[in-house]
């Protein structure tokens, strides 16, 4: 089992949800960026690189740390800067960037380059996550949404090439064309480092990292819970299909995490910042109101589709109980047993191998975010690890035999 | 509808009336964005009482096939002389609103013999540096609840009149939002690239399109302002300008009666002096 901490790096100052969407349609692409202070945003990193750098200190497997632009949801522009200091600040942790928006990155050799150092500078530590990139930031970059998917899937064999093949070699494409490619540093990981793909259940995302060896993480805390279950069969079935064994640490889900003494405590503390999360943060592309989700992004059936998911959702917990709803999109806020008990569950249930616990979410307080990554890794991380570890020895053999 | 095919390419084709043909080439919120096929829209209506009208859909609009991924505003004019071949027509009247104003331009810039005279309506397609110009593909983002308002007050005068919620209603059908999603998609595909929906190398050529051209102009159009219409009149040789009131981008909607008058008596007759 792969025990993750992941980290978003929110703006946490905005007004409460309601007051706030009274004034802005959404926190991405043109939230005035005056909002941002930056005395207030000095003091931000710190705290938050203090949490990622605790985070090897209490005993987890790995850091995670994403890319967004123009937005208050996540101030990683360059999630390779925060990685790059990471590279001196911890010794032992697996470094996941999760990941560069490859599109955006002309030509994308520049996410080659930059994994390959950060690779050589954690000496072999770096998970690189490769992304297309969401729906704000086409807005934000001017990146032509009709081309994403193919210019993705383009720059993925380039990087990978880039990577493994000898240099210089000449790259021919649709999008990207270079005479040499040949870049310096090459990855100290060999053949190259793992590649894992986040996504929010596009069944050709979730065949495609199948197909390509690579890792699945599902976004778990936009949809219902029954929505990752569905991901996570699918990506085992295109596993199976593609030939190739299952290795469970390549399924991530990608949740909210709180630990607190109690239910009641746990829950009490992380209602308001999870409401701020996804009523504030994620305004802009999820929820009711502006979803900058640019023509061609994704295919009209699906965009459709998405549409009705959210007015159903936004539906669904208008009239009736929002904290339940928001409870159960995020099964792991509770006391140690609880949240021992259901990721278990949800481990064997979804034969899932990674999970990347984003603790630092909203505006939580940064005393309780400490609180509760100290009783996730010291109380239910090692209670649910080592009886995963034995049930997937038994499930699943030649993982075990390959170690 | 029916459709013609360039090779393996399908073109939906709206084909209505007789007579002199007018090549009719349709706009944002247009006949095979937002109307039903088979509902044409009551300009095309009228248009066809005398001539017959022609109105193919844009490459990648519902049931006309995409251009390859390179293709810019030059590749549409050669797609144009495609559709234009395989309908046989010689020199064409042509009337393009919104994009297809842009569309028709282009051709007609390469093309000229095969356009006999040419009606722009709020054409799109001309940068005018510091104009007023509404971020069309901004707007256009859905809403998780709350529907097409935003998008709708970028493209009428009055995003709350019957004709636009007619047009662009809040509680848009499964398969009309297929076909508007499915449209802004073949519009960003030509269009995306800064300035939006503009071609920044149209404004030094169009001194070469000697073809009498009408212009129609909704003057309350926030995509392409009447500075935009002034621009247009000013580069074209042979242009006369008509701006129309209680009018946005979308004339041929908002006011179809008034559209038909001026196209109607401009192709009858285009040297006559314009009266309103």
């Amino acid at each position: 089992m792969n025990f993750f901490f992941f980290h978003l790096m929110p703006w946490p100052d905005l007004p409460p949800p309601r007051e706030f969407l009274r004034e802005h349609e959404a926190a991405w692409v043109t939230l005035p960026n005056s909002l941002y202070d930056p005395t207030a945003g000095a003091r931000l990193y710190t705290r938050y690189l203090d949490e990622l750098v605790a985070a090897e200190e209490l005993g987890f497997d790995g850091v995670v740390v994403n890319e967004h632009h123009q937005n208050a949801y996540g101030l990683m522009p360059s999630p390779n800067l925060i990685a790059a200091a990471l590279t001196q600040r911890t010794e032992r942790v697996k470094i996941c960037v999760l990941g560069n928006a490859l599109p955006l990155y002309n030509p994308p050799t520049r996410v080659a380059e930059e994994f390959a150092m950060l690779d050589v500078l954690s000496g072999g530590r770096l998970i690189s996550g490769l992304v297309v990139g969401g729906g704000p930031e086409y807005y934000s970059y001017n990146v032509n949404p009709t081309e994403a998917r193919e210019r993705f899937r383009e720059a993925v064999d380039l990087v990978l090439r880039a990577w493994t093949e000898p240099g210089p070699f000449p790259f021919e494409g649709e999008y990207y064309n270079l005479p040499y490619v040949n870049p310096w540093p090459r990855p100290l990981q060999q053949p190259h480092p793992p590649v894992w793909i986040p996504g929010l259940g596009s069944p050709g995302t979730i065949d495609y990292c199948a197909e390509r060896g690579f890792g699945y993480m599902g976004v778990a805390y936009y949809a219902p819970p029954e929505s990752f279950g569905r991901q996570a069969a699918r990506y085992r079935e295109a596993v199976a299909r593609a030939g190739r064994p299952y290795e469970p640490e390549n399924l991530g889900w990608l949740t909210t995490v709180y630990v607190a003494d109690s239910d009641d405590e746990a829950r009490a503390d992380a209602y308001e910042p999870l409401a701020y999360f996804s009523g504030n943060l994620a305004a802009g592309f999820v929820g009711a109101g502006k979803v900058w989700m640019p023509p061609g992004y994704i295919d009209p059936p699906a965009l459709v589709q998405f549409l009705e998911d959210l007015r159903a959702q936004a539906q669904a917990t208008a009239g009736g109980d929002r904290r339940e709803a928001a409870f159960l999109r995020n099964p792991l806020v509770g006391g140690v047993d609880t949240v021992r008990e259901r990721l278990l569950a949800l481990v064997q249930e979804h034969r899932l191998g990674t999970v990347l616990a984003l603790m630092s979410f909203g505006n939580l307080a940064a005393d309780k975010v400490r609180r509760s990554m100290e009783l996730y890794a010291r109380e239910v991380v090692p209670w649910v690890r080592e009886r995963a570890d034995a049930w997937f020895a038994e499930e699943f053999p030649h993982v075990a035999t390959a170690r | 509808m029916t459709g013609i095919m360039l090779d393996d390419r399908r073109v939906e084709l709206l084909r209505m009336g007789e007579g002199e043909p007018i090549l009719y080439l349709h706009g944002l919120a247009d006949v095979h964005s937002v109307f039903e096929p088979g509902e044409p829209p009551p300009l095309l209506s009228q248009l066809a009482a005398g001539r017959e009208v022609l109105a193919p859909a844009h490459p990648g609009y519902e049931g006309s096939g995409e251009l390859g991924v390179h293709a810019d505003a030059e590749d549409y004019a050669f797609h144009l002389l495609d559709v234009v071949d395989e309908l046989q027509l010689d020199a064409v009247d042509m009337v393009g609103a919104s994009l297809g104003g842009w569309l028709a331009v282009e051709f007609a810039l390469r093309h000229p013999a095969r356009v006999r005279r040419l009606v722009l309506v709020n054409p799109l397609g001309l940068h005018v540096p510091r104009a007023k110009t509404g971020l069309f593909f901004g707007a256009a983002a859905p809403r998780g609840i709350g529907g097409f308002a935003e998008v709708r007050s970028m493209l009428f005068s009055d995003a709350q009149s019957a004709v636009a919620t007619e047009a662009l209603p809040d509680d848009m059908s499964r398969e009309r939002q297929l076909r508007w999603f499915g449209g802004l998609a073949a519009a960003a595909r030509l269009g995306w690239r800064g300035p939006e929906l503009r071609n920044p190398k149209l404004r030094g050529r169009l001194r070469r399109v000697t073809i009498p051209t009408l212009l129609l102009w909704g003057k309350h159009d926030r995509i392409s302002s009447v500075e935009h219409a002034r621009a247009w009149e000013r580069e074209l040789p042979d242009a006369e300008l008509v701006l129309v009131p209680d009018a946005g981008h979308s004339v041929p909607l908002e006011r179809p009666d008034v559209a038909f008058d001026w196209i109607s008596s401009y192709l009858a007759h285009p040297s006559a002096p314009l009266t309103a």
